[in-house]
């Protein structure tokens, strides 16, 4: 059920870039005119409406004059329909990723909602290309309701647009390609999938196990060729020669004569069972812990030892084992920072000298004036906060100092020695140096905050400590 | 499909964030796993070098960044072999300090359940202290180290739940086995004691098991000759297991997938017979010892070559000859050679094979080893046309000598010359009927 509205008001960029959405009379009156007894409903069946209009579109009528003039504003209300989705994906994904990936739907619209006029006529600047298509008249060219709804195909082109894809994938976000799908899932993975999850007779399973084969002998065999040619990062819908290819290996395995088209919508149904799967799966996995914010972190301590087991990581023996090797672990832990960060420095100059610039100030912004991430990435020259998180990867950080720690720790205490022999013991004592550290954090970020608040004294190990660090390498840089 | 899923009006947008773990693969990187990939002939073996390449690069990358002070050593690691990448999903073999590490490449599907070859588990050759998956987004050009778990983990949960490998010789794991904190794995390679993780021992009898299982495969091998053809659609494990283990067998397999040699197939005899038969030690002949296989065999020492007086016809006095002749040509034969010969028949003609033998320096100053052979018939008799005398090593027909129809040749010559750890196989034949391969020749004079 959909929202009668959706076919009569037109989305569209102005020239701000900003949207607007405007009435189209003409199609609210054909709307009413045409299912008047649902146009007062709020709610409407969509996959009945887009069928009688699609009819009215694409169908002949006798009375050519009435004809022309019902097609034109049927497809005015389709076209309603498709820019108010358009919108709704951009919104989903700002939603979705716009904060910590710094885009908002403006950023993302002009590459889809390209459309300016409700007619479908091209806007002054686009008619400098004359194969331009715009989106919206692709989908309705392609749309087929026996296949898909409205809403869910042009999702589906949406989601595949090119341009939307590269923009994305330059502030961290990607969509795996149908293609790309297709090219990681080996004829084991698809037996299995297709008898576990989707519910296929033999014969269907072998036809699409042939398809899956010829796809691959096919497509993925040019995929290796063009990467040789240094060409082509994201994965194309195959070309009309490869569904030719594929259908011709098809018909030798099968005697099945495939047409391009057929091969080309077997292809992506396969892959659209594929992504359901991912999906599935997807969602069920535990969400990644995120050290984004400072807050966060303190929270960030439940790392689940891999033997439920082993008891020995009990909050008596973290207390413990801090106030037996105190000493030791101060010293460890000095040690270990300055390594650490000598290390991931000159990574950062080798890969990246511009990278390495950033990193000493983005980690002081971080422990020791407990600066969101959000917060730090304008302040050293990023557009987001996934950069910054991408930038510091506070979490290898954090890991490499324990592991460095522990490394030192094995040769000035002999009794923890023994635990290095035994995966289990070995990690769970990495687990209690890990919550020693998160006592040091959580302590340093208390003080952040009231230092942020007042002036509290900064007496955390850890920052105190890091701090320092950072201070003297800043000094040494700016000497350097 | 169900038609509700294609008319569900809210699709799932699918889009992710890339992780901040993640590996950017870099263009030089992807052109190798290209070129790595390329000989391989088998196109879902080919992808799959592809993407193994890619998850050896980009953990190799993650380890330069993460733990900079641990070695890497490739020098063994599968997919940088081709006979290797060319039978395995996996890349096994990466040394990272004294640890064995196998590494998994999966792509975009996020499968529930990761696929282990049989080998890398149940063969000692290709087991690992950890098995590491990696996720390749291949269109993305990133990289992720998913998972990884522990050798000694993976035998006990496979034991507890009685995990049996699938038909096609590999052990579908749930991926919830895995640890997916590559954390710990780094903590493992930094702090863990090797002998932490025990692994099985190869066994020694090895070329055993392949010697009684010569004639099977001799007749199984060849139906793998298309590059399609995979080993567990031909061979039992047993059978597998052998020939995996066998690093001849695989280099003749690669050879036979991806070069258009008929050849090859006969070849199989000749690999079989090289890795498989005792060899006869011709290093002994120069302290005047025959080895057991050399007595069991009747053949017959020469007294030191270069003597006088020698009853007329005897052996030594004919190789004496001989020699003379060959030295006139321009063969020089050290003071230090030494020969035997063998009296044989071959379709009833009764055959003399003589060798001589001797060590030397090559150019290089490494030892070597020069085997000559010189076939004629036994006194009295001629050595019949279309007489053939082949020479063979692991990968090829070194030469091959033919008694011509019309050249009257009393004998066939034939020299090879190879490091102290070669073996030379060869064969004698006539025209029509069968022919007869003496047991391999080594040379280890101490």
């Amino acid at each position: 059920m959909g929202v009668a509205s959706r076919y009569w008001q037109f989305v569209r960029l102005n020239a701000a870039g900003r949207c607007i959405t405007e009435e189209i009379i003409q199609a609210r009156e054909f709307f009413r005119q045409q299912f008047a007894e649902l146009a007062s409903q709020v709610e409407v069946q969509d996959s009945f409406i887009q069928r009688q209009l699609l009819q009215l579109l694409r169908g002949t009528s006798e009375d050519s004059r009435l004809g022309a003039s019902s097609r034109s504003l049927a497809e005015r209300c389709l076209r309603c329909f498709i820019s108010s989705q358009i919108q709704q994906v951009c919104i989903r994904l700002e939603a979705q990723f716009g904060r910590e990936h710094g885009f908002t739907r403006y950023d993302l619209l002009p590459f889809v909602l390209d459309n300016v006029s409700v007619t479908g006529a091209r806007g002054i600047d686009r008619s400098q290309s004359s194969s331009y298509q715009f989106l919206a008249t692709e989908i309705l060219q392609t749309f087929d309701p026996d296949q898909s709804g409205l809403a869910a195909w042009t999702t589906r082109l949406v989601r595949h647009c090119r341009e939307l894809n590269a923009c994305l994938l330059e502030h961290g976000v990607y969509l795996v390609s149908d293609w790309a799908i297709l090219n990681d899932t080996n004829l084991r993975q698809l037996q299995r999938i297709f008898s576990e999850f989707h519910q296929l007779t033999i014969l269907e399973m072998q036809d699409a196990c042939t398809l899956l084969e010829c796809y691959h002998a096919v497509y993925r065999h040019d995929r290796l060729g063009q990467r040789q040619a240094k060409s082509k990062k994201a994965c194309q819908q195959p070309t009309m020669t490869q569904l030719n290819r594929i259908a011709h290996c098809f018909h030798n395995n099968t005697t099945q004569e495939l047409s391009p088209e057929d091969v080309l919508a077997r292809l992506q149904d396969l892959a659209k069972c594929l992504r359901q799967y991912r999906i599935s799966v997807r969602r069920r996995s535990p969400p990644t812990e995120s050290l984004d914010a400072p807050e966060i972190c303190s929270q960030a301590s439940g790392i689940q030892s891999i033997n439920p087991l082993d008891g020995s990581n009990e909050p008596d023996n973290q207390t413990e084992f801090l106030r037996l090797y105190r000493q030791q672990f101060i010293h460890c832990l000095d040690q270990a920072i300055e390594q650490v960060q000598r290390v991931r420095l000159s990574y950062l100059h080798r890969r990246d000298p511009q990278q390495a610039q950033r990193f000493i100030p983005a980690l002081r912004l971080y422990y020791c004036q407990g600066k969101s991430m959000g917060q730090i990435a304008p302040l050293v020259g990023l557009r987001a906060q996934y950069q910054v998180t991408r930038l510091l990867r506070l979490r290898d950080f954090r890991a490499d100092i324990r592991q460095r720690m522990l490394e030192r720790l094995r040769g000035c205490i002999l009794d923890i020695a023994k635990d290095y022999v035994h995966p289990d013991r070995l990690q769970s004592l990495d687990n209690q140096v890990e919550v020693a550290l998160d006592e040091q954090i959580n302590a340093a970020i208390a003080d952040v905050e009231a230092t942020a608040t007042g002036d509290g004294p900064r007496n955390s190990l850890f920052t105190q400590q890091l701090c320092r660090h950072l201070l003297q390498t800043t000094n040494a840089q700016g000497q350097g | 499909m169900t038609s509700d899923l294609r008319h569900s009006t809210d699709v799932p947008l699918d889009f992710a964030a890339l992780p901040a773990e993640a590996i950017a693969l870099e263009p030089n990187q992807i052109d190798q796993a290209v070129q790595l990939s390329h000989p391989i002939r088998r196109e879902a073996q080919q992808w799959q070098t592809y993407l193994n390449a890619l998850a050896l690069f980009g953990f190799e990358q993650w380890l330069s960044e993460r733990a900079a002070e641990l070695p890497i050593n490739r020098e063994h690691c599968s997919v940088l072999q081709p006979q290797y990448a060319n039978v395995m999903e996996v890349v096994c073999n990466l040394r990272v300090g004294e640890f064995n590490l196998c590494l998994v490449a999966i792509g975009s599907l996020s499968d529930q359940t990761i696929d282990l070859p049989r080998a890398v588990v149940d063969l000692p050759e290709f087991t690992a202290h950890f098995y590491v998956v990696l996720e390749i987004l291949e269109e993305q050009e990133q990289a992720k180290v998913w998972g990884f778990l522990r050798h000694d983990q993976l035998i006990s949960l496979r034991q507890s739940v009685n995990l049996p490998a699938e038909r096609d010789w590999t052990y579908a794991l749930p991926a919830a086995w895995f640890d997916y904190n590559p954390d710990h794995l780094l903590l493992h390679l930094r702090c863990l004691e090797p002998a932490a993780i025990p692994l099985p021992q190869a066994p020694t009898n090895r070329l055993a098991t392949l010697a009684a299982m010569q004639a099977e495969l001799m007749a199984l091998l060849p139906r793998l000759q298309s590059p399609d053809a995979q080993l567990w659609q031909v061979l039992t494990w047993e059978q597998g297991a052998a020939v995996l283990t066998s690093p001849e067998l695989l280099d003749w397999l690669y050879q036979l997938q991806t070069k258009d040699a008929p050849s090859l197939i006969r070849r199989s005899t000749d690999v079989l017979q090289l890795l498989t038969q005792p060899a006869m030690n011709l290093g002994r002949w120069l302290q005047d010892e025959l080895d057991e296989i050399a007595q069991s065999l009747s053949w017959v020492l020469l007294p030191s070559l270069p003597t006088a007086t020698t009853p007329l016809r005897s052996p030594g006095e004919e190789i004496d000859v001989i020699l003379t002749q060959l030295g006139r040509t321009g063969m020089a034969i050290p003071s230090q050679a030494r020969g035997g010969y063998k009296d044989l028949s071959l379709a009833e003609a009764p055959l003399r094979l003589y060798i001589v033998t001797w060590p030397h320096l090559s150019p290089e100053n490494v030892p070597e080893w020069t085997l000559l052979l010189i076939l004629g018939a036994q006194s009295g008799h001629n050595l019949p046309h279309g007489t053939r005398l082949r020479v063979s090593d692991q990968t090829d027909v070194l030469l091959e000598r033919v008694l011509e129809q019309n050249v009257n040749d009393s004998h066939l010559y034939a020299r090879v010359a190879g490091t102290w750890d070669e073996k030379f196989l060869v064969t004698l034949g006539l025209d029509s009927g069968p022919a007869l391969t003496l047991p391999p020749f080594t040379f280890h004079p101490n």
